[in-house]
């Protein structure tokens, strides 16, 4: 054997993901001219940002094998309760921090049933998921709040460094979350506990509350998706984000995150929500049918699963 | 007549030949039981004439007629029908289907089925309701529902591997019952036990395997406990002696009951090694766990131990039994793996130390010399005696006082085995105080300062060195008894 010889099977499971990345990319920019263009990639970024705000959340609760399903309905519950609280005379920053401490707060509602009720996380998250939306709706009354102050607007509209705000909160959450889940103890038990939560156990990690901690982390996530959403309608809806928590799990998947537990990273999250963002937005360039695009997208996560189970069965 | 032969069976395992030249036969209608040390062949015996392994060479013959099974189904259409020790039933499944389990008819006629089930529990005088769900059944009423269904495949010969392991008194007197009447209507069954009594109570002819070599076979009603014993055991050569130590120091005092387990103390020296040994279901294998805070209850030099974050706390760490399962997380490196129990001392503000995470690694690889000798490979990939070498790398890294080694050899070569031994040893120069549970009685033997044998769920002896080979193994099967 040359030492030159690639392992394709190396390279494509390390880099499978960008590369199919950018062959949508080299695709879309020779079918539509207006693909690539400055202010179309800054337009598929800040359409992204808040599914891989709360997909970053995700990641973390599916790295320690677990899942959210509430997060569509307590992004729509913190929206509407920061947006209430701020409009009936608390400053704004107040507000949105009241909302984000919200938001924790829920998640670790879930994440205490979870951990210490020993509650299959579908099922505490799917009540959660009816629970959140029911307080959004009877919070409002089923109406959209209106009237916010300017700081909600600069959330959703603002720009800084010729960027919009949305996408720099992205950022910021993905390093955030790169952070804790690679370099710190916290994240290190995650991964522990998603592998092999008997020996996290036995190696004296506190299984229980790490567990815990990723459900309110993702909690945190969603909220703070709120907030940029609220910005972009500049109203807080109670029927915001239905169906948000399966594109989440989507951009986590297709970024190669097990389901199993145990393996990924957010990197591959937010590659994930630009595949699925790219394909949206080449679809509206080239006048796809709404219809088809579901269609379309549900293919795309299938056909990434699909390859990913091929490579890891090859490699086994 | 002889029903089954096997003659001239050899198997190899790499370098390791499990099985040389072993002949065994079955009479139609006996029990014959199948008796050796760990390690000693009788299972792998067992896999081949039930079709889960080829030999390399030698045949069989049933009822006269050679054959070869590729495959367990193949062998079970044969009538050769093997009774797991781990049971192979599903728990959500009635009694009635779990016995017809993959012969059930396309349309289940449930009183029809119901009928058929009655009729063979009838046959083995178990009075269990069909249709009742089998995850309810204690673990007694489950094997003998997998004998039960044994018999429902038509077996002519049934293999049961240690059948009592986790059965109480009760339901093994019933077990032997029921083997009675089994054998009354002509089946053949080959019986591995590590019991001797039950080998006098329930065989008609006992073999012994050692080495991977038969070294007799005896009439039940011939033979004695002892002579068993010592076709067992052989003229054993030690290949590992370690010099017994006692510094008179000491260390501290377990406390410890459980479920299947009596309340028993250990005084510990440092420096001492305490050998625990017993058959599965002796409570020996419940003893560490039960110490580490895992079940039942257990105490340290007077303070309760909670949970395995306590015991790690007070200076307890535990090398459990199945590396796999409970030791290793298989996804993460190497370096990873090693952290895990010491997470606290390598982060500063919820931060990794990178540097000090490498220099304690790096530390591990070359004091246990792991290979390779790589930090950032997956432990997935290291051969078994590694990827031990990591589990006891991580339990060290806490710094312990009491070291709890639960089968720390279990499927590793016999290369890694002997580091593994140095090791040990150098750590009770150090000082440590070490429990070590093994069914491997040479380990035992080889290792320990002095061996606490259990039986029934309580110390019934406390051997000191020199450790009579012999003895020991007459203990744990209760030979001792017997005589």
């Amino acid at each position: 054997m040359s030492p030159a010889r690639v392992n394709w099977r190396e390279v494509f499971a390390r880099f499978g993901l960008v590369m199919a990345l950018l062959a949508l990319i080299v695709a879309l920019s020779l079918l539509s001219d207006r693909f690539l263009t400055p202010s179309n990639v800054v337009n598929v970024l800040r359409q992204i940002s808040i599914n891989a705000i709360i997909a970053c959340g995700m990641t973390v609760v599916i790295i320690g094998r677990g899942i959210d399903l509430s997060v569509g309905s307590l992004l729509a519950l913190t929206g509407v309760v920061g947006a209430g609280l701020a409009v009936g005379g608390l400053p704004a920053g107040l507000a949105v921090l009241a909302a984000m401490a919200l938001g924790t707060a829920l998640g670790t509602f879930n994440g205490l049933f979870v951990a210490y009720a020993g509650i299959a996380p579908f099922i505490v998250t799917l009540a959660g998921l009816t629970i959140f939306r029911g307080a959004a709706l009877a919070y409002t009354d089923g109406r959209p709040i209106t009237g916010l102050p300017s700081l909600f607007m600069t959330l959703g509209y603002g720009t800084f460094l010729g960027l919009p705000v949305p996408i720099w909160i992205m950022l910021a959450f993905l390093l955030v979350t790169h952070v804790i889940l690679r370099f710190t103890a916290l994240g290190r038990a995650i991964y522990a506990i998603g592998g092999n939560e008997e020996a996290a156990r036995l190696s004296g990690i506190p299984v229980r509350r790490v567990q815990a901690f990723t459900f309110a982390y993702s909690g945190l996530a969603a909220a703070l998706a709120a907030m940029v959403l609220t910005g972009r309608l500049n109203s807080a809806q109670p029927s915001a984000g239905v169906m948000f928590e399966l594109d989440a799990i989507a951009a986590v998947v297709v970024g190669g995150t097990s389901l199993f537990g145990g393996r990924g990273g957010v990197f591959g999250t937010l590659v994930g929500a630009l595949i699925i963002g790219v394909i949206n937005n080449g679809m509206n360039l080239l006048n796809v049918p709404s219809f088809y695009q579901q269609i379309v997208k549900g293919g795309v996560i299938l056909g990434a699963l699909l390859i990913e189970r091929l490579v890891a069965t090859r490699r086994t | 007549m002889t029903l089954l032969r096997m003659s001239g069976v050899d198997k190899r395992f790499g370098q390791v030949a499990a099985l040389e030249g072993v002949d065994f036969d079955l009479e139609a209608g006996e029990v014959h039981a199948l008796v050796g040390e760990n390690g000693a062949g009788k299972s792998t015996l067992m896999k081949i004439l039930a079709g889960v392994q080829p030999p390399d060479a030698g045949g069989m013959t049933l009822a006269d007629r050679p054959v070869r099974f590729a495959s367990v189904t193949e062998a079970q259409a044969h009538g050769v029908v093997m009774v797991y020790q781990e049971l192979a039933l599903v728990p959500t499944l009635s009694v009635a289907e779990n016995l017809f389990l993959g012969k059930l008819p396309p349309l289940v006629g449930y009183g029809a089925l119901y009928q058929r089930a009655r009729d063979l529990l009838a046959q083995v005088e178990l009075d269990l309701d069909p249709a009742g769900e089998v995850g309810r059944l204690g673990i007694g009423e489950k094997q003998l529902v997998e004998i039960a269904r044994a018999l429902a495949r038509e077996g002519r010969i049934l293999v049961l591997d240690e059948p009592t392991a986790a059965l109480s008194a009760s339901e093994s007197g019933r077990l032997f019952d029921i083997i009675a009447k089994v054998k009354a209507s002509g089946v053949a069954m080959v019986y591995i036990s590590h019991r001797l009594e039950e080998v006098f109570r329930v065989a008609d002819r006992v073999t012994v395997l050692r080495d991977g070599r038969h070294v007799g076979t005896r009439q039940v009603a011939d033979t004695t406990a002892d002579e068993i014993v010592q076709l067992m055991v052989g003229k054993s050569v030690r290949r590992y002696q370690r010099a017994p130590r006692t510094t008179g120091t000491a260390l501290g005092r377990f406390a410890a009951a459980g479920p299947g387990l009596a309340p028993v103390t250990i005084a510990l020296e440092a420096g001492e090694v305490v050998g625990l040994a017993g058959v599965i279901g002796s409570g020996r294998e419940r003893i560490l766990p039960t110490l580490f805070g895992l079940e039942g209850t257990a105490s340290w030099a007077g303070r309760p131990v909670r949970s395995p974050r306590d015991a790690i706390r007070q200076g307890i760490v535990l090398v459990p039994s199945d590396r796999k399962t409970q030791g290793l997380v298989l996804e993460l490196t190497v370096q990873e793996n090693v952290s895990l129990a010491t997470l606290p001392q390598l982060q500063r503000f919820g931060f990794m130390q990178a540097g000090r995470e490498r220099e304690q690694t790096r530390q591990w690889i070359r004091l246990l010399s792991l290979r390779p000798p790589e930090p950032h490979k997956p432990v997935r990939e290291l051969s078994g005696g590694n990827q031990q070498k990591v589990v006891v790398a991580k339990a060290l890294a806490t710094e312990p006082k009491v070291l709890l080694l639960d089968e720390p050899t279990r499927g590793v070569d016999v290369g890694a085995r002997a580091e593994l031994y140095d090791v040990i040893d150098g750590l009770s120069a150090r000082g440590l105080g070490l429990l070590l549970s093994s069914s491997d009685t040479e380990e035992l033997t080889g290792l320990s300062d002095r061996i606490l044998v259990f039986r029934g769920g309580r110390v019934i002896a406390e051997l000191h060195p020199p450790f009579a080979y012999e003895e020991v193994v007459a203990h744990v099967t209760g030979a001792r008894q017997l005589a």
